[in-house]
């Protein structure tokens, strides 16, 4: 085996324990993450950057929509009050009701031996219709002539209206006699409150069929 | 390959490893930390701004959508607007009453305001509801019903709440009325 002899060994250590200086060491990591941090840094402020613009251009677009969204929203508002107003007026206008109609209904039920002297009606939102009617009814028994024209608003005013109600408010015989088509007849004076709901009755709903057989056929 | 490190060494590993730590401190928080605030704060305002832009675009599209839904409204309003005249209503409603019963054969009709008031639905708060006495000394019962068929017809925001019918004792072919009326005029 051949002999080898190392005269630098001293100068080798020295040169080794520089390579292996910690603090040279350290600081070459140093760099190393301080490159690499830099690099990602670099990325996320390009990156960053890249965000402002982005941002700067829809900043830019908002503010060229702004003035006329504002201005669209205050016309959508305008718009939906509008409409509600028009709706609200459409509602009061089909609600309305109508004494034109109850007038004829009330004059076709009016027989000749019959008048009214008075007629009083109030409308009320809540209450319906009130009328107060005035008049005389001449016959053999005037009674019956005023009950006749009684059933007849009863039922004339029965189709159109709902929870129609037609009372005799009094009901009396007069001492008067009244010549009518040649004869003399006696009369009665009577007062009557009709009241109703405007708005047809509503129709009961028919029972569906179909559930009928049902139930026949559960029973048995 | 263990080789114990010398006091000297361990000192100057203790410093680098210092130097890292406070490296990594000044990093995050001076640089990458506000970097990263500030990048969120933009991304947050983006989605922001985007979710208005998106919005408008729906507000824009759904004004256009109900202006032309709203035209038939338009025109409506604007109708029922016209159908009262401009002005005080004490000064244009009686005469107007005067005039409609006069073309109806009624000559004598006279309209008196008993008061205003307020509407409760919050849609008719532009509107008030003015209510009128209109006296009818003469008249009979058929042109009567003739004429407020048509005053029912033609004035459509008009609305009959009493009506009061008595025969005339001298003359029972004749009735004097009185009729009380509420009219939705809009404010001014």
């Amino acid at each position: 085996m051949a002999l080898h002899l190392n005269l630098l060994h001293e100068e080798i250590l020295e040169q080794r324990q520089r390579q292996r200086d910690p603090l040279k060491l350290g600081l070459l990591a140093l760099i190393g993450c301080g490159t690499l941090m830099f690099g990602y840094y670099s990325w996320n402020a390009y990156r960053t950057l890249e965000i402002r613009s982005r941002l700067g251009a829809i900043e830019r677009s908002w503010s060229k929509m702004e003035p006329s969204v504002t201005a669209a929203q205050k016309k959508v508002a305008e718009l939906q009050t509008l409409t509600k107003t028009v709706r609200s007026l459409d509602d009061y206008i089909a609600d309305r009701f109508f004494w034109a109609p109850l007038l004829q209904k009330i004059a076709h039920c009016v027989a000749p031996n019959t008048q009214l002297t008075s007629l009083d009606g109030t409308l009320d939102e809540a209450r319906g219709v009130s009328i107060t009617i005035e008049g005389v009814a001449a016959g053999r028994e005037p009674r019956a002539a005023a009950e006749d024209l009684r059933q007849m608003l009863s039922e004339q005013l029965g189709h159109d209206y709902s929870e129609v109600k037609v009372e005799f408010k009094s009901l009396e015989d007069l001492d008067t006699v009244v010549n009518l088509g040649g004869t003399h007849m006696p009369l009665a004076r009577y007062n009557l409150a009709i009241a109703f709901k405007p708005g047809a009755q509503a129709k009961p709903t028919p029972t569906p069929a179909q559930n009928r057989n049902r139930r026949k056929r559960d029973s048995e | 390959m263990s080789q114990k490190l010398s006091k000297e060494q361990t000192k100057k590993l203790g410093l680098s490893i210092v130097g890292f730590i406070f490296l990594v401190y000044i990093y995050f928080t001076f640089f990458l930390g506000p970097l990263q605030r500030s990048r969120a704060d933009m991304l947050k305002k983006i989605a922001d701004r985007q979710s208005k832009l998106d919005t408008a675009q729906e507000e824009l599209h759904k004004a256009a959508k109900l202006e032309q839904n709203a035209k038939d409204a338009m025109v409506r309003f604007n109708a029922l607007r016209k159908v009262n005249a401009e002005g005080a209503p004490l000064a244009w409603f009686p005469p107007r009453i005067k005039t409609f019963f006069a073309n109806e054969q009624i000559d004598k009709a006279v309209a008196r305001l008993e008061g205003s008031s307020e509407l409760k639905q919050e849609e008719l708060s532009g509107w008030l509801r003015y209510n009128w006495v209109i006296d009818l000394p003469q008249t009979d019962y058929t042109t009567l019903g003739r004429a407020i068929a048509d005053l029912e017809n033609s004035e459509p925001l008009l609305l009959l709440t009493r009506l009061s019918i008595h025969a005339m004792p001298d003359q029972p072919q004749f009735q004097h009325v009185e009729l009380a009326a509420a009219n939705l005029i809009e404010k001014k």
